[in-house]
């Protein structure tokens, strides 16, 4: 297929997939807020303040006196800020700008969807609603964001173009598990000022139900939530669709299927860099073990797990939808070769 | 059934067409006040039986449907990417068999001969050698392409798909008003109208036996499969868009898909060793037929514009080898030109030795002496229309115009002679159009597509444009008008 195709499906999947962790993690922390009953406005901001993460400027939110963003403002800017390019909107705008130059490649239902999708959030009453019911807005946008998949699964043939958008949908996937476990992973640390018994856990689940891994968590355990099995089931459990694990998996599945497989008289050719970056990453959660992803730190080890996940964004990027040409074993062995002169010398 | 009235169908009051009255033009479905023609009478008794609030509702359920499906075509003229839904009219315009099987031979001999102008044009010449049309308006127009004299085409057929528009005047009788012949559009919405209307009107439609235009996509694409280089196996057809913020970019895609070909732009191809290629995940690949829908002054920057991004550099050179075909050819714009227009009776009678079917709409040209007189005498009767512009640009209706621009014309006549042409204004057929809350009539051409590969095919459907002001004689879609679905009754 046109590099140009694919490298809209798979900013259309992206883009789809995290519409929904955003929804997700509104609707979360809107149902936190009333957990948290009758505090004063400035306390719920504790909720609301960490969903910014590091990177969002100062001036992008609006602030109370002391300086905090106000919730209403946090809400308004992860769902409906233009400005945002993570935004609710955003993304849906974003994936179906991307969808609509390749709409001859993508099956009508999958257009529609994102198109009325996309049509409906531009009515003007679609905000008031938002901000008055975040949890209702956030559900019906996560659940038609997801019938897009629905539809991407059952109307599209499952070569290429298919593969483009699981590729995309389970890359993104794993960087939102990683973002929110970064986001939220203060709420898994037990203490502080406000632990009370259940109110921890009333928090631990907010950290599944961010992932819509509640359910599975607590068929899969079938015991009390604790933070560390938490991280483990979220970033290492093989068989549940929203861990970092699986869908490392998946996108390894579907990127295999792009290159095609390395056939056996070629066994001294090296797979693609895209592949290799991803195996080193599959490689670093696949033999993990919660207790050593603890030791090492659970932000560090976040943190390079979502560097690694840009790293093959970037490899796949160069590699299948710019058509640049791929260094082989031999520019290898030839730099390798220069390396060692170099190291000589010294 | 026959001598119904809108009078009868009307009497309960609630019904949608009280009084209509074609107020002296031709009108499609009423013969004159409250007399419907026969075969609109079905259609006029379903409507009997609505009310206004029934006709508004499904109105708005069609509109609902061509914005969900992102029908829309982007808007040439102020904010750049700005997407509308063509407006719509969901009465369809009906078209007995006898009518359309005229127009369909008339429209096949026009293509086969303009065919036959075109390589005469590009090869010998003969045609102008016996000054059957003068050589200096061929060889003065802008569109006429010398680099490509004596290039073969595949089976020597230049127009693959041709858009002409007809119309009808005040006495019922059909002409040619054009003929495009470069990169006509529309052809999408001649199909996705009647997927609507047959959900909206699917009563209707029952009542009436309607000739399908679902087979259109295919039918192209079989013209494109046999334009294919013979060394081409299975040929490897692409569809070039300019992409999209282009006006035609619904239908672009609309067609790739419902052949099952690569829909590319000109950044995604490139030519190599006189081929075409096109840049996939998997490496390059061979590119055969390319159904272009760029003009031919942004195919390939090395020949025509230099500034142009939409093409491909190399493209041309490749086309001329015979490496890869074209549809439509390069340079047929020669034959759709608008003073060559005048000349098409002539051309049919010169290549076939027949008589046109379908007549021209008489044409006065600045460039022969006694037209020009004419002309200039009588300029607040003629239509003044720019040979280079299309799309209802650059244009005089001059019994509506101002003095003031009539006397700008008179001044860009004298200037340039060979860029204009004069034609009577017509009083073009009217069809009742919901406007509101009630019928009111509106002035409305026909955009029928031929298809031309091994045979000539004309899609039993058609476009038909009505001019939404009231009053305007202006049907194109940048310029206000809307589209209505058009059934050809079978026999």
């Amino acid at each position: 297929m046109l590099c140009r195709v694919a490298e809209d499906i798979f900013w259309t999947s992206r883009y789809v997939e995290r519409a929904i962790a955003v929804g997700r993690l509104v609707a979360v922390t809107w149902h936190l807020e009333l957990d948290a009953g009758d505090v004063g406005e400035g306390d719920y901001s504790e909720f609301w303040t960490p969903l910014l993460g590091p990177e969002v400027a100062d001036e992008a939110v609006e602030r109370d006196a002391h300086g905090h963003p106000r919730p209403g403002a946090v809400r308004h800017y992860l769902t409906f800020d233009a400005n945002n390019p993570s935004s609710l909107v955003s993304c849906i705008r974003g994936a179906r700008n991307a969808a609509r130059g390749v709409r001859e490649s993508i099956s009508s239902e999958m257009w529609e969807q994102l198109n009325t999708l996309y049509l409906s959030l531009a009515e003007p009453r679609q905000a008031v609603e938002a901000a008055e019911d975040p949890h209702v807005f956030s559900a019906r946008v996560v659940q038609a964001t997801q019938l897009f998949f629905g539809l991407a699964d059952s109307t599209l043939a499952h070569n290429e173009p298919w593969h483009f958008v699981n590729l995309g949908k389970y890359l993104e996937r794993a960087e939102n598990v990683a973002r929110v476990l970064t986001l939220q992973g203060h709420l898994l640390l037990a203490g502080g000022e406000h632990t009370q018994g259940g109110d921890d856990l009333v928090r631990w689940l907010a950290v599944l139900r961010s992932c819509g891994s509640a359910e599975a968590y607590a068929r899969y355990y079938s015991l009390r939530v604790e933070p560390a099995r938490v991280v483990e089931f979220l970033l290492l459990n093989p068989v549940f669709p929203q861990s970092v694990r699986f869908s490392l998996n998946q996108a390894r599945r579907s990127l295999e299927a792009i290159t095609g497989p390395t056939p056996m008289h070629r066994h001294l050719d090296m797979p693609s860099p895209a592949v290799r970056a991803l195996g080193r990453l599959q490689g670093r959660v696949e033999h993990a073990a919660v207790d050593e992803v603890l030791e090492e730190g659970l932000q560090s080890y976040l943190t390079d797990i979502r560097n690694q996940i840009a790293e093959v964004a970037d490899h796949v990027t160069r590699g299948y939808l710019r058509y640049e040409p791929q260094p082989g074993r031999l520019v290898a062995v030839a730099r390798a070769a220069m390396l060692m002169a170099a190291q000589q010398q010294q | 059934m026959i001598g119904a009235t809108a009078a009868d169908v009307g009497a309960d009051g609630s019904a949608v067409m009280p009084a209509y009255d074609p107020s002296g033009f031709w009108d499609e479905m009423a013969e004159g006040p409250g007399r419907i023609r026969p075969h609109y009478a079905a259609l006029a008794r379903h409507l009997a039986t609505l009310g206004p609030d029934e006709v508004a509702r499904r109105q708005r359920a069609a509109e609902l449907s061509f914005q969900s499906r992102g029908i829309t075509f982007a808007v040439n003229q102020g904010q750049e990417g700005v997407e509308k839904i063509m407006p719509f009219d969901l009465i369809p315009r009906l078209i007995r068999p006898d009518e359309w099987h005229r127009i369909e031979r008339g429209l096949a001999q026009r293509v086969r001969a303009l065919n036959l102008f075109l390589r005469d044009v590009y090869h010998d010449q003969q045609i102008l050698r016996q000054g059957i049309v003068p050589w200096e308006l061929v060889l003065s127009a802008s569109v006429y392409r010398r680099e490509f004299r004596n290039v073969d085409v595949p089976l020597d057929v230049y127009t693959h798909i041709v858009g002409s528009d007809l119309v009808r005047d005040a006495s019922g009788e059909f002409f040619v008003l054009e003929d495009n012949l470069r990169t006509p559009s529309g052809v999408s919405y001649l199909v996705e109208n009647r997927r609507v209307l047959k959900r909206v009107w699917s009563r209707i439609f029952h009542d009436y036996e309607v000739r399908p235009v679902e087979g259109y996509p295919q039918d192209l694409l079989e013209v494109l499969r046999s334009l294919a280089p013979p060394s081409a196996e299975e040929p490897t057809i692409v569809l070039l868009t300019p992409g999209v913020f282009n006006s035609a970019y619904f239908e672009h895609a609309f067609l790739a898909k419902a052949m099952g070909i690569e829909m590319v732009q000109g950044s995604d191809l490139f030519v190599d060793d006189g081929a075409v290629f096109m840049r996939t995940t998997q490496g390059h690949q061979r590119v055969d037929v390319i159904y272009r829908r760029v003009d031919d002054d942004f195919l390939d920057p090395l020949v025509f514009r230099d500034d142009s991004l939409l093409g491909v550099a190399g493209l041309v050179a490749s086309y001329r080898l015979g490496r890869v075909s074209l549809a439509n050819a390069i340079g047929t714009g020669v034959a759709d030109d608008k003073a060559i227009y005048a000349y098409v009776p002539r051309i049919i009678r010169y290549y076939l030795d027949e008589e046109p079917i379908l007549p021209n709409v008489p044409t006065y040209l600045p460039t022969e002496a006694d037209d020009l007189g004419y002309i200039l005498e009588h300029l607040d009767e003629l239509v003044v229309k720019s040979v280079n512009e299309s799309g209802g640009y650059g244009m005089l209706i001059g019994p509506h115009a101002p003095q003031a621009d009539r006397d700008e014309y008179r001044q860009r006549i004298l200037a340039d002679p060979r860029g204009y042409i004069a034609q009577p204004t017509l009083a073009l057929s009217r069809h009742p159009c919901w406007v509101d809350d009630h019928f009111e009539g509106r002035h409305v051409d026909l955009r029928p597509f031929v298809l031309f590969g091994r045979e000539v095919r004309v899609t039993p459907g058609g476009l038909t444009r009505v001019a939404l002001r009231s009053g305007s004689l202006v049907v194109n879609s940048s310029q206000g008008g809307g589209g209505k679905d058009t059934w050809v009754l079978a026999e």
